[in-house]
């Protein structure tokens, strides 16, 4: 008899709820006039990474005048297609999502709402899928990583001159995070950037087997100090690797934005991509009624590539101008980061490579076009040099080149 | 009096829920007297007291100290007031000396300082005639110790009104003598001592006056010199019964359960059960006395198959098949197993015997779910169980359904002795079965024993009140140590020889390490 | 004089205990408590953002069920949450401290989707969904009964061994997601057999998530009656009141402790399986997104009762998505949400205190008690 009472006092205050939710829902007025527009992040502001997607959205937004909804903190599973539905029911007509985990889920949120574009970074598959309303991004990043290089090498230089090592010595750490292609793509146009300057450069890479991972990558940039890394660089998103740098007084390249304010002493410049440029494109062309790009790809042309925040103290002098010249040279296509030319390969360890005598690339077969055996499909040497992001946005250099030597391989 | 009342309450009033522990108290007590606050278990005289040393606080009413009404919200206000409470359960850490323990808490202006502080000890130990060493650890003494250093915990403390709750439950008789007469010696130096008991016999010998609490009530105060037994006792009780348990002669009696050389040792290596042998027969109940701690919990845990023996044998002689099994180390499934049926009311009711959080039916069945192949639970037969046993003791509870957490204790164990009695056991083992009951219930728990044995059971009775047992049983085995130290005619032995026993052992070793 | 004095020294207030209350008192003080608690958030909400807490409020309300698709989102996540739930149930009630469902959990979900991957495409859907199913309890179970093995034989300590599972469950996951990854190296599994749907739940009618519901509600309902009505629920009751009283009674303790992990971590495997095979179609290290701790709150504010467990589950979810809903309409913080449903839930948790005691303050100066 209790419990009989308890049940129904349960059922009475359940439907209590379920009534004040209905008003509540009768109050969501449709606001038809402005165009809106959700974003799903992995994490929130914590994150260097969605910081960086956050800022970009908001501004973007702001000038197109649209209505920015974000959603933070959204996993990798199946939330992601809820979040991305829901924001579909309440009225977006694009939808964004911005880790490379939420691909497939976007993919099945745009199989049920054909009405709604969804977009997404770092992803790979919308250029083969059969969704017309699935679309994918990213930038060259590749080539900020090698103008970072660049004043990595000078830096290496000046280093060299002041006695503090000798040129041999001249090794680059860095920290990454999978042994991913978007990883080897930026760790090698990076060193290729560095060594354009500092012929005796070579590099050490430790992974650390996660995106985020504070202790870890601070662990692998102390690790790679005590092998002898006179610099480091990192494609991680905690400040891990900055600090311990800044802690043991060993010069650092960052990325996704400045570190100068934690590391005064040995933060010398940034490179970042900036999504400004591709949410201001997409909203057009909603706004338009024009189709988006399946595979969009921003370069230093369209300011998707940025370098943040050269810090004079740490740079070494002269690195701003010499920056502007490479990228002056990138821009007019007189030189390319992958030039075949300036790197050689060891066949053994990459099969898909063909190299001549010297050892120099001549023609590569990439996995461009995703499927579950990761066939290479596209031959991407061309013209004396490894045509990166052309056919497609995200990254697919994934060639281990001579002077880099991976620590450890398990990720 | 006014001048002299060290301490007074005037209309105090405290309830739990719908409880009233204390109804309107009014007491006084003067410097240099003694007084016994004389009730039955749950009579609120432990409630009352708690008040006067800040652990609860009054719904309402006045307290007096020296004539001026005070305030005690908490037991450091009633340290102010110079008033110290020495509580039934000790409260010491285990692992300090027992002048760690004395200053514990203690917030001297000056550094902490052993020396002095044993120093002191000494001075107060001397004044009072109390024999403790300051260094000693607190898990190497005995209880009497124990509570020689909650006293001196107290005294210590300038306390010079002293509270004390049933001092004497866990005491030998000859050490309840030695703790009477430094009572006495307190009391001629002018200190005001209140003391909690339940046993006349005590308040006779010990105190000048006595107020009586009935059901949480003040009945009155009376001077010890002139009043007696018979009247003390209607006050507590409210009517006039007859104290006289009836012991019929033991029936054709026959060995049931032999125990021969059982030996049980600790965890830590300590043992437990020292050679202990002895036959419980048919018939008749077998008393058990000795000082708690002293061997009585492990010897029945071993005979209901709970406790692991080192060797030895416990033989049940079946009265249906004659044979004779031995129990050593069985589980108790496998005790019933073999067709023993052996009840047994543990010395912790609520935390063994029953399940306070269940109701009464669930309680009946924790000797009897297992019944049945079926994988549920058959609610019937332990209700109407339940309802029976409700009725026949007559246990006061709002219905079968009720925690047996929320019962008193004395309906607590009514409900866990007529659930034994209910399996119509040969063995019945009951441990401490009325402490904490009031004297009604302790009566019918002492006939409902006697009805058992009257029908040929073999009743083991585990107590402390060696009057009652020296009424109720037809033999006394005395464990001491481990040991025992003697079995003796209930009908013929005296309460001093009984009292010899208990501490046999002790004094042998304190003799040969002399 | 005396009398001003013992004013100022009387405490202002001092706690009794209730007797038994009434039911319907008691729902009154629950709903009070939460009424309570809208106000302190009302309060907090307009210090700290600003904003009008009755929008804030009907904001959370719309998140949480504003359309049919929340709704049905909020049901899974519901069924999701009750389902661990009533897995650490039976554990918490013997009072054997689970707090590995996080673990098993996420153990569960592994043995499904390495069943789905390793032979998504190499058996039948008739051998291969009684495989997965069996994979994931088996998974669960094991994992929690070495805890309770160890706890049975050497008295281990149960919470940290059960957290230190966690822990392992979760690098055991990281591992096998770089070695599935897709594509190699992205440390990802991606949904599994997206194209084939081989191991995933079949769809009731048109709905993902109806199967999930159903099976948790009938799971619920079950353990109600096994805890409640069978002779293992008679046990368990009792080991967890005193593990004194069941030997006494002759109950194996070790037994029961070992038979009851076993269900716990079933159940933690199914809940797993529901997860993976059900919703997500992938494993992650969050799979089990903290449902192995939340589940606790969940068991004990029911005190228990699988029935009750429904209610809590729901305002704990409800809690939740209610929560996301702000910081996304309102732009506020996701930090500041969570502090919204913990004052929430720190009221309904202070309601007992209430149900069980009552203040008695002091009594004004001119005898008014009489």
């Amino acid at each position: 008899m209790k419990n009989l009472k308890k049940i129904f006092a349960l059922v009475l205050a359940m439907s209590m709820i379920f009534v004040l939710a209905a008003c509540g829902g009768n109050g969501d007025d449709k606001d038809a006039e402005k165009m809106k527009v959700g974003f799903i992040f992995l994490h929130d502001e914590n994150s260097t990474y969605d910081l960086n997607f956050i800022n970009a959205a908001k501004a973007a937004c702001e000038k197109m005048d649209v209505e920015y909804i974000p959603v933070v903190n959204i996993p990798e599973s199946n939330e992601c297609k809820e979040k991305a539905l829901d924001l579909a029911d309440r009225g977006c007509s694009l939808v964004f999502a911005d880790s490379f985990g939420h691909e497939q889920h976007m993919a099945e949120a745009a199989k049920e709402r054909p009405d709604v574009q969804f977009c997404h970074a770092t992803g790979t598959t919308a250029h083969t899928s059969e969704l017309k309303n699935l679309h994918n991004a990213f930038a060259s990043i590749y080539e900020g990583r090698y103008l970072a290089g660049v004043a990595a090498g000078m830096k290496l230089n000046e280093m060299i001159e002041a006695g503090k090592f000798t040129a041999e010595e001249a090794k680059i750490g860095y920290v990454g995070a999978f042994t991913y292609a978007e990883v080897v793509s930026g760790y090698t146009s990076f060193f290729l950037g560095a060594r354009s300057v500092c012929p005796t450069a070579t590099m050490e890479v430790q992974f650390t087997g996660s995106w985020y991972d504070e202790t870890a990558e601070k662990e692998a940039a102390t690790t790679l100090i005590s092998r002898g890394c006179k610099l480091i660089s990192q494609h991680a998103d905690s400040m891990g690797a900055p600090t311990a740098c800044e802690d043991a007084g060993i010069p650092n390249v960052s990325y996704n934005g400045s570190t100068v304010k934690a590391c005064p002493n040995t933060y010398i410049i940034s490179s970042r991509i900036n999504w400004q440029p591709y949410f201001e494109y997409i909203i057009g062309c909603v706004k338009d009624g024009k189709e988006i790009d399946k595979d969009w790809c921003g370069t230093i042309a369209t300011e998707s590539v940025l370098l943040t925040d050269l810090n004079d103290k740490a740079a070494a002098a002269g690195t701003a101008e010499k920056i502007e010249a490479v990228k002056a040279d990138l821009q007019a296509g007189k030189i390319h980061v992958f030039d075949t030319s300036t790197f050689t390969v060891d066949v053994a360890k990459n099969p898909n490579a063909k190299v001549d005598d010297d050892g120099h690339l001549t023609s590569y077969m990439a996995d461009v076009d995703t499927d579950k055996n990761y066939t290479p499909d596209t031959e991407v040497v061309k013209d004396g040099y490894f045509h990166e992001s052309e056919y497609r946005s995200a990254p697919y250099f994934d060639i281990k080149i001579d002077g880099i030597t991976l620590l450890n391989e398990k990720f | 009096m006014g001048a002299n009342a060290a301490i007074e309450l005037k209309n105090i009033t405290k309830t739990f829920g719908s409880v009233v522990a204390n109804k309107d108290v009014c007491l006084t007590v003067n410097r240099g007297e003694i007084l016994s606050i004389l009730g039955e278990n749950g009579s609120g005289k432990t409630t009352l007291m708690n008040m006067i040393s800040g652990i609860y606080y009054p719904d309402s009413g006045h307290i007096f100290i020296d004539g001026k009404e005070v305030v005690i919200r908490s037991p450091r206000d009633a340290f102010d007031y110079k008033i110290g409470m020495i509580h039934q359960h000790f409260k010491l850490v285990d692992v300090f000396s027992a002048a760690e323990n004395i200053v514990l808490g203690l917030d001297e202006k000056d550094k902490f300082n052993i020396k002095r502080s044993a120093a002191k000890i000494k001075e107060i130990s001397e004044q009072y005639g109390f024999e403790i060493d300051p260094m000693k650890k607190i898990y190497e003494m005995s209880v009497s110790e124990k509570q020689t250093v909650e006293i001196i915990k107290v005294l210590y403390r300038g306390a010079d009104i002293l509270i004390l709750d049933e001092p004497t439950a866990v005491l030998t008789p000859q050490e309840t003598q030695k703790l009477f007469a430094i009572l006495r010696r307190m009391r001629d130096d002018g200190k005001a001592i209140i003391i909690i008991t339940h046993k006349l016999h005590e308040v006779l010998s010990l105190s000048d006056r006595v107020a009586v609490l009935r059901k949480g009530e003040y009945i009155d105060t009376v001077n010890t010199a002139e009043t007696n037994e018979a009247e003390l006792t209607e006050m507590m009780v409210g009517k006039k019964i007859s104290l006289n348990i009836e012991r019929g002669e033991p029936k054709d009696p026959t060995d049931r359960l032999v125990v021969k050389n059982i030996n049980c040792v600790s965890r830590e290596g300590v043992k437990l059960l020292d050679d202990v042998s002895f036959t419980a027969r048919s018939g008749e109940i077998l008393g058990i006395a000795g000082i708690a701690g002293s061997g009585q919990r492990e010897l029945l845990e071993a005979i209901a198959g709970l406790q692991h023996l080192e060797n030895g044998e416990i033989l049940y002689n079946n009265p249906k098949t004659g044979t004779h099994d031995n129990l050593r180390d069985k589980t108790p499934m496998q005790i019933r197993d073999l067709g023993v049926r052996l009840s047994f009311v543990p010395e912790d009711r609520l935390g063994m015997g029953l399940v306070g959080n269940m109701d009464i039916v669930d309680n009946m069945m924790l000797r009897s779910y297992r019944k049945g192949h079926s994988m549920f639970l058959e609610r019937k037969s332990p209700k109407s169980l339940a309802e029976k046993i409700i009725e026949q003791l007559e246990v006061v509870t709002p219905s079968a359904s009720t925690p047996v957490r929320r019962l008193s204790g004395g309906n607590v164990q009514k409900v866990l002795v007529g659930r034994e009695i209910a399996a119509s056991p040969t063995v019945l083992m009951a441990a401490y079965p009325v402490r904490g009951l009031d004297i009604n219930s302790s009566y019918t728990i002492y006939n409902l024993l006697n009805e058992q044995k009257e029908k040929g059971v073999a009743v083991i009775f585990v107590g402390e009140d060696l009057d009652v047992l020296i009424e109720l049983c037809d033999r006394i085995m005395v464990i001491g140590s481990g040991r025992i130290t003697g079995i003796v005619d209930g009908r013929s032995t005296t309460k001093e020889e009984i009292g010899l026993l208990m501490t046999k052992t002790q004094r042998e070793e304190n003799g040969g390490a002399l | 004089m005396e009398n001003h004095e013992k004013h100022i020294r009387e405490p202002f207030f001092h706690i009794a205990k209730r007797d038994t209350v009434v039911w319907w008192l008691a729902w009154l003080i629950r709903i009070a408590s939460v009424a309570a608690a809208l106000i302190v958030c009302a309060i907090v909400t307009v210090l700290l953002t600003g904003e009008n807490p009755i929008q804030v409020y009907i904001t959370m309300i719309d998140g949480a069920i504003g359309t049919e698709r929340r709704i049905w989102g909020l049901l899974q996540n519901t069924a999701m949450l009750l389902c661990v739930s009533l897995a650490v149930t039976p554990a918490f009630k013997m009072k054997f401290w689970n707090i590995g469902a996080e673990g098993q959990v996420l153990v569960g979900g592994l043995a499904t989707a390495a069943c789905m991957i390793l032979f998504g495409d190499k058996l039948p859907l008739i051998v291969l969904m009684p495989l997965i199913i069996a994979a994931s309890i088996v998974a669960g179970a094991v994992w929690a009964l070495i805890p309770a093995i160890f706890k049975a034989k050497w008295n281990t300590n149960e919470t940290l061994f059960t957290l230190m599972m966690n822990y392992i469950a979760i690098q055991l996951v990281s591992f096998f997601t770089y070695q599935w990854s897709v594509p190699k190296g992205s440390g990802q599994i991606g949904v599994i057999n997206q194209d084939t749907r081989a191991g995933w739940l079949p769809e009731i009618g048109d709905n993902d998530y109806l199967i999930n519901i159903l099976i948790v509600a009938a799971l619920t309902f079950a353990m109600y009656v096994y805890l409640k009505y069978s002779k293992h629920g008679y046990e368990i009751s009792v080991v967890g009141e005193s593990e004194n009283t069941a030997r006494y009674i002759g109950i194996n303790v070790k037994k029961v402790i070992i038979r009851t992990m076993l269900l716990s971590g079933a159940i933690c495997g199914i809940a797993g399986l529901l997860l993976v095979s059900g919703t997500d179609h992938t494993i992650t290290r969050d799979t089990a997104a903290g449902r192995g701790f939340t589940a606790i709150m969940v068991s004990w504010l029911a005190k228990f009762n699988p029935l009750v467990m429904i209610f809590t589950a729901l305002l704990i979810v409800f809690l939740e998505k209610g929560a996301i809903e702000i910081s996304t309409i309102f732009g506020l913080n996701a930090a500041f949400s969570e502090i919204i449903t913990g004052i929430i839930i720190f009221f309904i948790i202070g309601s007992e205190f209430f149900i069980n005691y009552t203040i008695k303050f002091r009594k004004s100066k001119g005898g008014a008690a009489q």
